[in-house]
C-alpha cells in the first residue's frame, strides 16, 4: 500500500553538546568544525543552531560584513575542493560541513529568516510551515474581513467591465489598511529585535519569552500579510 | 595518476587546456587551431570521426553525422520533437525516456555520442602532452563545463559521458563561472562581476562577487535552449521560405539543406565585421542553379532581435535575484561565439552602462577557467575559490500535485535539505516521491527528475510514521537522496529511477560496448592521422607550386617530367584521400613525398641562399 507523501512540520532539532571524532574517536565541542585532538574536519552530527555554527553571538542585530567575512573564511576551510585527496569520511564531513555553512549563512543574512531561525532554537516555531495562510491572525481579523468585501466588490465590477486603470486604483485603496499594517509590523519587529539584543544573558526567563513571543506574533502576522498580498497580486495579474 | 585536464564541452565546438607551471594552457593541434566541433560521423563500414572530418561529412554523409548532440543531453523525446525536423539524423525514445540518436542501424544515447567529442579530445591532450616528452602522458582526470542553467539530468548525463570517454569527471563547473576563474586570474581582487555567455545552443547570465580570490555566485539564470543555432535556425528559415516561394523547396535533400546552413552562418560571420554580406548556396542536388541573397546587417538584426530580447529579460531577472542594479555592476564578461553579433554587444552594452569586455578569447575562456579549477582540485592550492549555485529550485510533489520546495534555487551549493513524511493510511509500508527542479506550482510544470520509493517503513497507524528524506546537492550541482523513518531509526531502500537519465547499469553497459567498438575507432583514428599527414604534404606542395618564383625554376633547375609527375601524384593522393583506404593514402603520400624531394632541395637551397644574402628572393 502505497501513496503520495503527506508533508509534516518538522520538529525542532534536538541538538547534542559533544561530537565524537570519527577519525581519532576523541571526543569534540559540538560547535568545533575540526578535531581538537587530531585537527581533522569533524563530521556535523545533528547541528540545530545556525548562530553557534557561525561562532555569532544569538542576537538579531548582526553586522553584514562580519557575517559575510566568517562565511568565506569558513568556506575556505570546509569547501569539498579541498578534500579531494582526503579518505572519504573527511570528504563526506566537508560536504555536510559545506551545505550547512550554506544554510546557515543563507539564513543569518536575510534578517526575516534571522528572526524565524531564533524562534526555531528557542523553541518558538510558527505554528505553519508557510507562514500561515489557513488562519487569520485576530488581530487582523477586522482589516482582513473589511478587504475581503472589497476585493468582491473589485471582482463584480471586473466582470461588468471596468476600466483595467480604475480597477487599479480601487485594488491600491482597498489594500491600503492592511499595507499600513505591514509597516508597522516592521517597524514594531525592529523594536522587539533591539530589545532582545538588549536583554541581558541571565535576564529573567519570563521576559526573554515575553519578547519572544511578541515576536513570534509579528512574525505570524507579517507571513500572512505577505502571503495574502501576494495572491491579491497573481489575481490581479492573472485578469490583466 | 595521469594527467588532469580542464574540458570546455561545446554545442558546437568543444576544447581542452590544462595548468603547467600555474599558468593555464590551451592545448592546440598543429595548425594552431584549438576548437574541436562537436560533431560525430559514424561511416557506414564503422569507422567513427569526430571534429572537423566530421563536419566535411556533413555535407557528404549527413544522415550519419551528428552535431549539436548538447541540446539533447538529458532530456526526453517529448521535449524535443519540435526542432528535430532540420535535422539531418534521426531522433526518436520512448515518451518520458533518454532521447536515441539513430545513425545508421546504432541507436546511440547523447552521452555516448558526446563521449565520443571527449575521446577526442582526450587524444589531443596525449599526444601533446607526449610531445611535450612527458613520461606519463595518459589523461585520467577532467574538469568539464555545463551550462549554468543546466538541471540535473544534464548534468548527469554530462558526467556518464565523461566517465564512457574513460575519464574521472573530477567536477562539473559551471561555464559562465569557469570564464569568471579565467578573467581573476589576471589580479581583479574585489568587485561584481555580470558574465554574459551565449553560446551555439545554450544562454547563460551569473553574476558574481569576487571578495578575497572567492569567487561567489550571487544569482544566475538561462536558457538550455536559445544560442547560435537558433540564430541560424531562423536565417536557414528565411532560406527556405523564399525558395518555397519561388517553388524550389518541395524535396530537398538534407544534404543541400546543410549546405544552406552552412552558408547562412557564412553570412552571420561576415556580418560581424561587415554591414552586408552574401548567402551564397553553391550549386546543389535540388538547388542546381545555387542560391545568392544579400543580407543587410539590418535585416539580421530586425530578425534575431527577439532572441537578443529574451537574453536580456533573463539578466534582468538574475540581477533582480542577486539585488543589484545594472548600474551596481563593475564589469560585464562576454563569452561564448555568439557575443561577436554586434547586436548583442550593443544591447548589452546599453543594459549595463559600460562596455564589456571580451579580452580572453570568447571561445577559449571557460576551458582555461577549466583547467584553472581542476588544478585547484589536484593540488590543494586555496588562493581561490568558487562557490556556485544551484540555478532551479529542488521540490517533491504532494497532495494534489503541487510542488512542495526543499532548495531553492540561487542557493549556494553544496546545499542540503530535508522533508518529513508521514503515511495517510494505517499500517502502510511505503511511500512513493517525485523528485522535480523548477519554479513553477504545479508538478507538472515543474521538470520530472526521478521517481523513487521509500519502502520498509515500520507498520504504524496512519499520521505517525516521521520519514526523513534528505536531499543533497554536491558541489557539481547533483542531487542524491537518502531516507529514514525516525522514531525507529530504520534507514530506507531508495530505488531512484532517473526520468530523462541513464542508469548505472547502462552506463556499464555502454561501456563494455565501448571496448568492442574500440578496434573500429582505433582504425578511424589511424585513418584519420593518414589524411592529417597526406594533407600537410598537400599543403606544403601547394604552396611551393604557388610561389611567384617558381615557373621560374620550371627548366632552369626543376626538369618540366618532374613538374608533370609532382601534378600527377598531387592528384592522385587528392582523390585517395576523399576516400577510406588509409593504405591507400599513406602510399600515396609517400609518392608525393618523393616526387617532390628535389623540389624541395632546391627551394631550400634558394631560401638559405636568400638568408645568406639578405635579399628576397623575389629581388635577385
Amino acid at each position: 500500500m502505497t501513496s503520495r507523501p503527506i508533508v509534516v512540520r518538522a520538529e525542532t532539532n534536538p541538538t547534542e553538546s559533544v561530537a565524537q571524532c570519527r577519525t581519532c574517536g576523541a571526543g569534540a565541542p559540538v560547535d568545533d568544525h575540526f578535531c581538537p585532538s587530531c585537527s581533522r574536519i569533524l563530521s556535523l552530527g545533528r547541528h540545530g543552531d545556525y548562530f553557534a555554527f557561525l561562532g555569532v553571538p544569538r542576537r538579531l542585530g548582526l553586522d553584514a560584513q562580519d557575517l559575510e567575512r566568517r562565511f568565506r573564511d569558513l568556506s575556505r576551510q570546509f569547501h569539498p575542493d579541498y578534500f579531494y585527496n582526503s579518505p572519504p569520511a573527511e570528504r563526506l564531513a566537508s560536504l555536510e560541513r559545506s551545505s550547512y555553512l550554506n544554510d546557515a549563512y543563507r539564513t543569518l543574512r536575510n534578517p526575516g529568516s534571522r528572526i524565524e531561525h531564533l524562534l526555531a532554537i528557542e523553541g518558538l516555531a510558527p505554528a505553519t510551515a508557510d507562514g500561515g495562510n489557513a488562519t487569520v491572525p485576530p488581530s487582523l481579523l477586522e482589516e482582513v474581513f473589511e478587504l475581503n468585501e472589497q476585493l468582491d466588490e473589485i471582482r463584480e465590477l471586473r466582470q461588468s467591465g471596468t476600466d483595467a486603470a480604475q480597477l487599479r486604483a480601487r485594488l491600491e485603496a482597498a489594500t491600503g489598511p492592511i499595507q499600513a499594517r505591514r509597516d508597522e509590523h516592521e517597524r514594531r519587529m525592529a523594536e522587539l529585535s533591539e530589545r532582545w539584543d538588549s536583554l541581558a544573558p541571565d535576564a529573567p526567563a519570563a521576559e526573554r519569552r515575553a519578547t519572544l513571543d511578541a515576536l513570534r506574533e509579528c512574525v505570524l502576522e507579517r507571513n500572512y500579510i505577505t502571503n495574502l498580498m501576494a495572491t491579491i497580486e497573481r489575481e490581479a495579474a492573472a485578469n490583466g | 595518476m595521469g594527467k588532469v585536464v580542464g574540458i570546455d564541452l561545446g554545442t558546437t565546438n568543444s576544447l581542452v587546456a590544462y595548468v603547467k607551471d600555474g599558468a593555464p594552457v590551451v592545448i592546440r593541434d598543429a595548425s594552431g587551431d584549438a576548437l574541436v566541433p562537436s560533431i560525430v560521423s559514424f561511416a557506414a563500414e564503422g569507422t567513427v570521426f569526430v571534429g572537423r572530418e566530421a563536419q566535411r561529412r556533413l555535407l557528404t554523409d549527413p544522415g550519419r553525422t551528428v552535431y549539436s548532440v548538447k541540446r539533447f543531453m538529458g532530456r526526453g523525446i517529448d521535449d524535443v520533437r519540435g526542432e528535430s525536423q532540420l535535422l539531418p539524423f534521426r531522433v526518436s525514445g520512448d515518451p518520458g525516456g533518454v532521447v536515441r540518436i539513430g545513425v545508421g542501424e546504432r541507436d546511440l544515447t547523447p552521452p555516448e555520442i558526446s563521449a565520443f567529442v571527449l575521446k577526442e579530445l582526450r587524444r589531443r591532450a596525449e599526444e601533446h602532452f607526449r610531445e611535450e616528452g612527458e613520461f606519463d602522458f595518459e589523461v585520467d582526470r577532467a574538469v568539464i563545463t555545463v551550462p549554468a542553467y543546466f538541471n540535473d539530468a544534464q548534468r548527469t548525463a554530462t558526467r556518464d559521458a565523461g566517465r564512457l570517454a574513460g575519464l574521472e569527471v573530477l567536477r562539473i563547473v559551471n561555464e559562465p563561472t569557469a570564464a569568471s576563474l579565467a578573467y581573476g586570474l589576471d589580479a581583479r581582487n574585489h568587485g561584481t562581476i555580470a558574465v554574459y555567455d551565449l553560446g551555439g545552443g545554450t544562454f547563460d547570465i551569473s553574476i558574481l562577487r569576487v571578495e578575497d580570490g572567492v569567487f561567489q555566485v550571487l544569482a544566475t539564470g538561462g536558457d538550455t535552449h536559445l544560442g547560435g543555432d537558433d540564430i541560424d535556425l531562423a536565417l536557414t528559415g528565411l532560406v527556405l521560405a523564399e525558395l518555397r516561394a519561388a517553388g524550389l523547396a518541395s524535396s530537398l535533400p538534407m544534404g543541400t539543406i546543410q549546405a544552406i546552413r552552412k552558408a547562412v552562418i557564412r553570412a552571420k560571420w561576415d556580418l560581424s565585421d561587415t554591414d552586408a554580406a552574401d548567402i551564397l548556396v553553391e550549386p546543389s542536388e535540388g538547388l542546381p542553379a545555387g542560391y545568392r541573397r544579400p543580407l543587410a546587417r539590418a535585416e539580421f538584426e530586425r530578425l534575431i532581435a527577439p532572441l537578443v530580447e529574451r537574453t536580456l529579460s533573463t539578466v534582468r531577472q538574475a540581477l533582480a535575484d542577486a539585488s543589484l542594479s545594472s548600474q551596481q555592476v563593475d564589469e560585464v564578461v562576454l563569452v561564448g561565439g555568439s557575443t561577436r553579433v554586434p547586436l548583442v554587444r550593443r544591447r548589452v552594452e546599453e543594459l549595463f552602462g559600460r562596455p564589456p569586455r571580451s579580452d580572453v578569447n570568447p571561445d577559449e575562456v571557460v576551458a582555461v577557467g577549466a583547467a584553472v579549477q581542476a588544478d585547484i582540485l589536484v593540488s590543494g592550492r586555496r588562493e581561490m575559490l568558487l562557490l556556485d549555485v544551484t540555478p532551479l529550485s529542488l521540490g517533491i510533489e504532494t497532495l494534489g500535485g503541487v510542488t512542495s520546495k526543499i532548495i531553492q534555487r540561487n542557493s549556494t551549493i553544496p546545499a542540503s535539505g530535508r522533508e518529513l513524511f508521514t503515511t495517510g493510511v494505517d499500517n502502510q509500508t511505503a511511500v512513493d516521491v517525485h523528485v522535480l527542479q523548477g519554479e513553477r506550482e504545479l508538478a507538472a510544470d515543474c521538470r520530472s527528475l526521478a521517481r523513487f520509493r521509500l519502502r520498509g517503513i515500520p507498520p504504524m497507524p496512519a499520521g505517525l510514521p516521521r520519514i526523513e528524506v534528505r536531499f543533497q546537492i554536491d558541489a557539481n550541482g547533483i542531487l542524491s537522496v537518502a531516507a529514514g523513518e525516525l522514531r525507529t531509526g530504520v534507514e530506507q531502500a531508495i530505488d531512484v529511477t532517473p526520468s530523462y537519465g541513464l542508469t548505472d547499469e547502462e552506463v556499464e553497459r555502454m561501456l563494455i560496448e565501448s571496448f568492442e567498438h574500440a578496434e573500429a575507432d582505433f582504425d578511424a583514428r589511424l585513418l584519420i592521422d593518414a589524411r592529417n599527414e597526406a594533407e600537410t604534404v598537400v599543403q606544403a606542395t601547394e604552396k611551393s607550386l604557388r610561389r611567384p618564383d617558381f615557373d621560374a625554376l620550371v627548366g632552369a633547375e626543376v626538369p618540366p617530367a618532374e613538374r608533370a609527375g609532382i601534378d600527377v601524384a598531387l592528384a592522385a593522393l587528392k582523390q585517395a584521400m576523399a576516400g577510406t583506404d588509409r593504405d591507400a593514402i599513406g602510399r600515396l603520400t609517400h609518392q608525393l613525398n618523393d616526387a617532390t624531394r628535389h623540389l624541395a632541395e632546391v627551394m631550400m637551397n634558394r631560401s638559405l641562399k636568400e638568408a645568406l644574402t639578405g635579399k628576397s628572393v623575389d629581388s635577385v
